[in-house]
């Protein structure tokens, strides 16, 4: 809404310059957003909060100034001319449902001489951005501006009958508004029409066929008050915008359109030599002014601050509310019908605080009481992305809608309905994930594409699933690597192309800090497919995404490796409790088995056995190296496992562990057919 | 030899061995088992017998203080020993250890901004990222055909009425206020949608945090001075702020919230758009049709909230002038953090 300084002086004296009188406008809830000097005047920008169309006008920006300064408003007062000429034809007016219109008034004004508007009225237009058309329709917009109700005129003769018809329009019954756009209207939408047809779309936009040109002679203007719902769904419908509906939409009152139809007339007979012929109006007189109680005590518990009853009389009173005393430190106030957006003592609270000053409430710090038993899962999560930051992994954070056609490039098979958005803006927000791994995949690629070699990402955000009655959202952990990682020891330097062991390092440090005990990793019979289960309980996958998927993302020669984790079935297994168990008082005794096995034979199957043959004394048995290549036959890899011996009660001599040790190696030879290196 | 001879030629000659070889020899000669202290000791028999005990003391102080000797002389020598070989290590070469990954920048001013709210008092609570029309609109007394509604324009779900992706964290006030009664201190990060078109400043996805705290006797003055707090925990003390008087359906009394600009200390620059102000957050007073819509006594209780959006707060404090950096996860923006 533009505001111009000249105007304003039009209805108060202002005392402080245009930049102060800004910073006090944005200080008080009008945010000046700009103010610009143009044509020897200022021209305000503010921003106007959808709750206060009594701000968008001249008038209401006045009201407030004389509230912040202290100026006094000179409010315009008009009466109807006693004296009219004779109405040789009589308007009526129908109004088919009262909740559509609740007050509508029309004037007939005769001999209108239609042609330019002066020049003050030109320039006062337009340097709030209206062109200007002739005299008669510029009258509407100034009016319209000053006082923040929309009018509209019509070519009286170019309307047929003698009934102004408020009735919704018929299913396809068109008009072609002022803008020469054909429009389609339904039975949603308020027309105001004549005998024949639709000459406006009601608090929107008038017809062409009634334009006032300068062709026009007499005129019928309206003045009404809309259901602001109804123009709402309109000018979402038509996709029509229009000061007139930005107004109705926001809420119009019973006063303002009485006072803006009197004032219009007035001008239309000073610039345009009109003669008032008729007026005639339907609908409520008098709207009931609520009233609302107000204590001083109220003031002081919202805001904090000891407010003495003179002070919010003398606030509210300078906005325009009226105020009696009931009873000890009580105020019955009178809400004017610019304020349909005062309800209720609280916001009556929220004007004495505007214009006392927010910057004038003391600071203060509320005495909380922690509530500990509510508790999210914030903590644990948190807990788990320090686990992999510390891994080395990197958070990344995408969107969750998806492209649906990137679920079916990444080939991850999902057997849940995808929920869909109603209203995308592209494609790329079509639907919610049901997985993060589309997505970090996405993100793997747009690094390799930036000479990234090595990218390690995790991603914790909520998945979705469609359910009969309501979609399912919940908690996932994604993880991605993809490259080869260099890595410096003190040898030097080994690259380490990631696979799935790498991986599985990542998820086995993640649990073991997290207390999950253990978990089971099985492979699937679909490729590089790995199933996590905690307590039979399946929680997730990891994957060696397949080359057909890799070449969909443009990825080459390199792997991607991939996993997913329900975490809400996770942190269902996680224990944070600690106990303490004694720190061995005997040695312990390792032995390693260096030896050449078949490849094909699982290694997980020979420690389980390794395990239960050396109870009780084993302690561990690890695989503490591995090597394949020149010394080793094709077919065979060899080993070393670590075995760990140890006794509670005293150390361990030669002769009970010999035989143990050889035992288990017998075994190995045995079953597993391994060669001691 | 006599005690004190030895004692006395102790500290001559420990002075001029250099090497840990020549230490050694002198070792010999005088702890070894022909050595000084041992012939002293093999005399002890040949001694009177009321001389013997004192003697034995005197020869055990001995080769205690000897024993100290040696061990300090070794220590120096083996001191510049090491020396030499720390030499051999270039300490310009680079350190040897495991690369850490990092938290996402919006995940880290998450945190902080819980850690400053935690020490305050607050709880953190999480909500669905799917909301009902219920929680996200009517009871945060948003009419549903207002033109306050155009501030949230809104994903819809298809194939189920009346739910949406939550345009705002408000939604999780309504959810906690439901289920629990007061008082209340709580805060609440998240993900939100709206669908606006993309560019350097929108997103069709973002992230929030919300707080509020209702009791018996919260006021205006407590919002000013919790964000006050705040506004200097995450932009240093000198930071100030000033409270507009804004609306928002769900809060009654309104505020904007600004703070001086962090570029130009409130001078103007392009940051700030000339103002020397920047808006970071939304806040007010508890509506009472909230209360009343979740069944709390509007009479009885009062309570504040406030919400900002995180990547406009890391933005700031970042210097960081593309939101869409955020969800590109460009390594080279990510490893920065």
């Amino acid at each position: 809404m533009k505001v111009a300084y000249n105007w304003l002086k039009d209805f108060l004296n202002i005392r402080v310059s245009p930049g102060v009188l800004a910073d006090k406008l944005t200080m008080a809830g009008l945010e000046v957003v700009s103010l610009e000097e143009t044509g020897g005047d200022f021209v305000f920008e503010i921003e106007i909060t959808s709750n206060r169309p009594d701000w968008l006008s001249i008038l209401g920006v006045a009201r407030e100034i004389s509230a912040i300064t202290g100026a006094k408003l000179k409010t315009p007062v008009l009466k109807e001319p006693k004296a009219k000429a004779k109405e040789p034809q009589p308007i009526r007016i129908c109004i088919a449902d009262k909740k559509d219109c609740s007050f509508y008034s029309a004037r007939i004004i005769r001999d209108v001489k239609v042609g330019p508007s002066p020049d003050w009225l030109k320039k006062r237009l337009e340097l709030l951005g209206c062109r200007s058309v002739n005299n008669i329709v510029d009258i509407t917009n100034y009016i319209l501006f000053e006082l923040g109700h929309p009018l509209h005129a019509f070519d009286l003769d170019l309307l047929s009958g003698e009934t102004i018809v408020l009735r919704r329009a018929k299913s396809g019954e068109k008009i072609t508004t002022l803008d020469d756009q054909q429009r389609v209207l339904d039975q949603e939408i308020l027309i105001i029409a004549d005998k024949d047809k639709p000459q406006a779309i009601a608090g929107v936009m008038g017809a062409k066929d009634s334009e006032v040109t300068v062709k026009t002679r007499n005129i019928l203007f309206e003045s009404a008050v809309f259901d602001p719902v109804l123009i709402r769904r309109t000018r979402q419908k038509l996709g029509l915008q229009s000061e007139s509906a930005y107004r109705f939409e926001r809420g119009v009152n019973l006063e303002a359109a009485k006072l803006a139809s009197l004032a219009a007339q007035e001008l239309i007979c000073k610039l345009a030599s009109g003669r008032p012929c008729a007026y005639k109006s339907m609908g409520i007189i008098k709207p009931a002014g609520p009233l609302i109680k107000l204590e001083v005590g109220y003031v002081t518990r919202i805001l904090g601050l000891n407010m003495p009853g003179p002070k919010i009389k003398q606030i509210l009173k300078s906005l325009g509310f009226a105020l009696k005393a009931a009873g000890k430190n009580k105020f019955l106030v009178k809400i004017p019908g610019f304020r349909q957006d005062i309800k209720s003592a609280v916001d009556l609270v929220e004007e004495i605080a505007r214009i006392y000053g927010y910057a004038r409430i003391p600071q203060t710090l509320p005495a909380i009481k922690p509530n500990l038993d509510i508790c999210g899962k914030r903590d644990i999560v948190s807990r788990l992305k320090n686990v992999l930051v510390g891994l080395g992994l990197q958070e990344a954070i995408t969107y969750s809608l998806i492209d649906r056609e990137l679920l079916a490039r990444s080939g991850i098979k999902l057997s849940n309905q995808l929920v869909e958005i109603l209203n995308p803006l592209s494609r790329e927000q079509e639907v919610l994930r049901p997985s993060l791994l589309p997505s970090l995949i996405c993100c793997l690629a747009y690094n390799l594409d930036r000479q990234q070699d090595y990218v390690s990402i995790f991603e914790t955000a909520n998945v979705f699933s469609g359910g009969a009655d309501c979609p399912r959202e919940s908690l996932s952990l994604g993880i991605a690597l993809c490259g080869t990682r260099p890595l410096l020891t003190g040898g030097g330097l080994v690259r380490d192309e990631v696979s799935l062991l790498h991986l599985k390092g990542i998820v086995d440090g993640l649990f073991n800090k997290l207390g999950i005990p253990g978990f089971d990793l099985k492979a699937q019979s679909a490729f590089g497919l790995v199933s996590i289960a905690i307590k039979q309980q399946e929680i997730g996958f990891m994957l060696d995404l397949n080359k057909q998927a890799l070449d969909a993302f443009g990825i080459k020669n390199k792997q991607v490796i991939l996993a997913e984790i329900d975490l809400e079935k996770m942190l269902s297994h996680i224990s944070l409790d600690k106990k303490f168990s004694g720190i061995p008082r005997y040695p312990a005794v390792t032995r390693d088995i260096s030896f050449i096995i078949k490849d094909d034979i699982p290694v997980q199957e020979m420690l389980t056995q390794i395990e239960a043959k050396g109870q009780p004394l084993l302690r561990s048995a690890r695989v503490v190296d591995y090597y394949q290549g020149k010394q080793i036959p094709p077919g065979f890899r060899g080993l070393t496992v670590s075995c760990v011996y140890r006794a509670n009660d005293r150390t361990l001599t030669e002769s009970e562990l010999v035989p143990l040790h050889n035992s288990i190696c017998s075994l190995l030879q045995e079953r597993f057919g391994i060669k001691l290196r | 030899m006599d005690i004190n001879l030895i004692q006395a030629q102790i500290d001559t000659d420990i002075s001029n061995v250099t090497s840990p070889q020549s230490l050694e020899e002198l070792r010999v000669k005088y702890l070894g088992r022909k050595g000084l202290v041992a012939e002293l000791t093999g005399s002890i028999p040949g001694l009177p017998a009321q001389e013997r005990g004192a003697f034995g003391r005197e020869v055990n102080a001995l080769k205690n203080r000897l024993l100290a000797i040696f061990a300090e002389k070794e220590r120096s020598l083996a001191g510049g020993n090491q020396a030499a070989a720390n030499n051999k290590i270039d300490i310009g070469m680079p350190g040897i250890a495991s690369n850490l990954g990092s938290a996402h920048p919006i995940t880290q001013i998450i945190d902080e901004i819980c850690g400053i709210f935690n020490r305050m008092g607050f709880c953190v609570v999480e909500g669905p990222e799917i909301e009902t029309e219920g929680n996200n609109f009517t009871g945060l007394n948003i009419p549903l055909e207002h033109p306050s509604r155009d501030a949230f324009d809104t994903f819809y779900l298809k194939g189920y009425s009346k739910l949406l992706l939550r345009s705002h964290t408000s939604p999780v006030q309504v959810r906690v206020m439901k289920t629990h009664k007061p008082p209340l201190a709580i805060i609440v990060p998240g993900r939100v949608y709206r669908p606006d078109a993309v560019d350097a400043s929108h997103l069709f996805m973002f992230h929030q945090i919300e707080g509020f705290v209702v009791s018996e006797n919260i006021r205006f003055s407590d919002l000013k001075g919790t964000l006050s707090l705040f506004a200097k925990s995450v932009f240093g003390s000198d930071i100030k702020m000033r409270f507009r008087p804004h609306f928002f359906p769900f809060t009654e009394p309104s505020a904007e919230v600004d703070i001086s600009c962090i570029i130009c200390k409130g001078k103007g620059c392009s940051v700030c758009g000339r103002k020397g102000w920047l808006e970071i957050l939304g806040a007010g007073m508890i509506h009472p049709n909230v209360f009343k819509y979740v069944g709390y006594n509007p009479q009885k209780y009062t309570g504040f909230a406030f919400g900002m959006g995180i990547e406009r707060i890391a933005m700031l404090k970042y210097g960081i002038n593309d939101i869409r950096l955020f969800f590109e996860n460009d390594l080279r923006f990510l490893n920065q953090f």
